[in-house]
């Protein structure tokens, strides 16, 4: 936060863009980002799976400037990274065990969701 | 105390308590205007709007029996057709009144929620940061002369605290009570006999977490950044430990919303919501999420007709931006505690920030505020949506309020650490060397954003 150097493309295009730092520049993309985000659901002629990808996309976006810039996890060592992300094997396996879980999961939900039982999940 | 830090008086923390007397006086005077004066106009309305809906329901039914009546005898087409004109003007009255009735409701509960809201949120406030300040005021006086620190005498490395084993103890015994402890002020309230022993291990709890907390902040605010330790071997080598500790705190913190999570989207396969129908993957809607109260199509998706609009989902919306604009207020304060070349700035914001100090102590406050408004627009949002029938009884409220709440849970206890690192800039200042206190902080504080940014769309938007 605040006071880390990073480099990178990202960083050559606004780190001083009109005078301003990364961090400002990001605060204005996450501003515009939700901006979008409510916009999506605001206006209901919109398809369903449009939002959907919306929703998600913008998630990843405003996901990684928080996590990359706000709390510099580009400009530190890639051990804070290891360490975030650590606990992502467990969420996948959270999610995976919706699969395993649900009285449906082989028959009732996409193939994707059930990786050991692909095959038959899209042959049935 | 030692040359590594700064020389605090006890007298400084006075302040604290003023500070805490400060809040107290805010949470009444929000409580008295807003819980107690306009709520109870809105409610006053509320009333005259039931009693409209009442005379309207009671001509509505009226002229409905009168039409009925009219074709069961017969009569002739003029007046079928004149009294199904009059039924059908009296049914678009009454619901006029309805939706009056639903809205003044609302109004209602909106200003009576941010009284309460606000009055709680201030005496709590005022409970942390004024006991702790009265509790450290009337401690003995640091002695100078032996160069004894509280990080164990030594200007280039502390040696830790035992403030947090303290407050987690604080923490376990305060859970332990908690059980008993709704059943108990239940009970005290209606009257009955309580039992006390839940109740009393919980206060128990919060004093020694307020005493933990107290001493914690007490062995922290004289520290001006010399002794930071520093890991000596894997996986951190060479790190600050304290960062490393937050880092791996926050790791734990995905894993526990990660389970809110992954139990939402377990449970939510198996409903047939608006979306699952819109998507032709089942036929009735059984079971109604937030979003379709709160969204501005909310449960149109299903042909159920839309229950939210534009007023319903802006709580929400607002409190995206604050957080976000919260993240940016304290990358800021950062920013200036860590410039050490930091000017004024010109025009309105040198007159908000006429020196370093006040501008570091008023980007905390800025943070502290969106917090605060955080919290008071999310209760209001949750009366609303009891109002409208959407409670935690529900598998879908269930699931909504335990995750939301957990969140909101963060926001709070992030808040009551705002107000010691506000304390801190008032009084000790943060600059190049220890502004450590307000980046690990940032970091939890982030990430309370972070986690918004899945909660927000997943549960107000889909």
């Amino acid at each position: 936060m605040g006071e880390h150097e990073t480099h990178g493309i990202i960083e050559n295009i606004f780190d001083g863009l009109l005078g301003k730092d990364i961090y400002f520049w990001n605060f204005i993309v996450l501003m515009v980002f939700t901006l979008f985000e409510v916009a999506a659901v605001f206006f209901s002629g919109i398809p369903l799976k449009a939002v959907w990808a919306i929703l998600i996309g913008v998630g990843i976006v405003k996901g990684y400037g928080i996590s990359a810039y706000f709390m510099h996890l580009k400009g530190d060592p890639r051990i804070y990274t290891r360490t975030a992300l650590f606990p992502v094997i467990f969420v996948l396996l959270m999610l995976w065990g919706i699969g395993l879980s649900n009285p449906e999961g082989v028959t009732g939900l996409p193939a994707w969701c059930t990786p050991l039982s692909a095959d038959y999940a899209t042959n049935r | 105390m030692s040359s590594g830090e700064a020389h605090v008086e006890n007298s400084i923390w006075m302040r604290a308590v003023l500070m805490g007397s400060t809040f107290l006086v805010i949470g009444i005077l929000a409580f008295a205007t807003m819980g107690v004066g306009v709520a109870n106009m809105r409610h006053h309305a509320y009333e005259e709007a039931v009693h409209e809906y009442d005379d309207a329901k009671h001509d509505y039914e009226e002229a409905k029996l009168s039409y009925e009546n009219a074709k069961a005898n017969n009569a002739s087409t003029e007046e079928i057709a004149a009294l199904k004109a009059t039924k059908d003007s009296l049914k678009d009255i009454k619901d006029d009144a309805h939706h009056h009735e639903v809205e003044a409701h609302l109004s209602y509960l909106t200003w009576r929620t941010a009284g309460i809201t606000i009055l709680l949120m201030c005496v709590t406030y005022a409970s942390f940061i004024g006991l702790g300040g009265f509790v450290n005021s009337i401690q003995p006086e640091e002695d100078d002369s032996h160069g004894a620190s509280v990080y164990g005498g030594d200007d280039h490395e502390h040696h830790g605290s035992g403030s947090p084993i303290v407050f987690a103890l604080g923490i376990m015994l305060f859970l332990m009570g908690f059980p008993e402890f709704q059943a108990t002020l239940s009970d005290m309230l209606s009257g009955n006999e309580a039992e006390l022993g839940g109740l009393g291990l919980s206060m128990f709890g919060l004093l020694v977490i307020v005493l933990g907390v107290s001493n914690w902040w007490r062995e922290d605010l004289p520290f001006i950044g010399n002794g930071e330790q520093i890991a000596t071997s894997a996986p951190f080598e060479g790190q600050h430990i304290r960062k490393a500790g937050l880092w791996v705190f926050i790791m734990s913190e995905i894993m526990v919303f990660a389970t809110f999570f992954s139990s939402y989207l377990r449970m939510r396969t198996e409903w047939c919501t608006g979306w699952q129908v819109e998507a032709g993957n089942c036929e009735q809607v059984d079971m109604l999420t937030a979003s379709d109260f709160l969204r501005p199509d909310g449960a149109e998706l299903g042909g159920l007709g839309g229950q939210g609009d534009f007023m319903t989902l802006l709580p929400g919306a607002i409190n995206t931006f604050a957080l976000i604009v919260s993240s940016y207020t304290i990358v800021l304060a950062l920013k200036t505690a860590k410039n050490a070349n930091w000017e004024a700035p010109t025009g309105f914001m040198g007159k908000l920030m006429p020196t370093k100090k006040a501008a570091v102590r008023n980007y905390l406050l800025a943070t502290l505020l969106l917090g605060s408004m955080f919290i008071v627009l999310k209760l209001i949002e949750w009366s609303h949506l009891v109002a409208e029938g959407f409670t935690i009884g529900t598998q879908a409220g269930s699931i909504f309020y335990i995750s939301t709440g957990a969140h909101g849970l963060h926001v709070f206890i992030g808040l009551l650490v705002m107000l010691y690192l506000v304390f801190k800039a008032d009084t000790v200042e943060f600059n190049e060397d220890n502004a450590q206190g307000i980046e690990y902080f940032g970091l939890y504080w982030h990430f309370v954003d972070l986690a918004w940014v899945v909660i927000f769309p997943a549960f107000y938007l889909y």
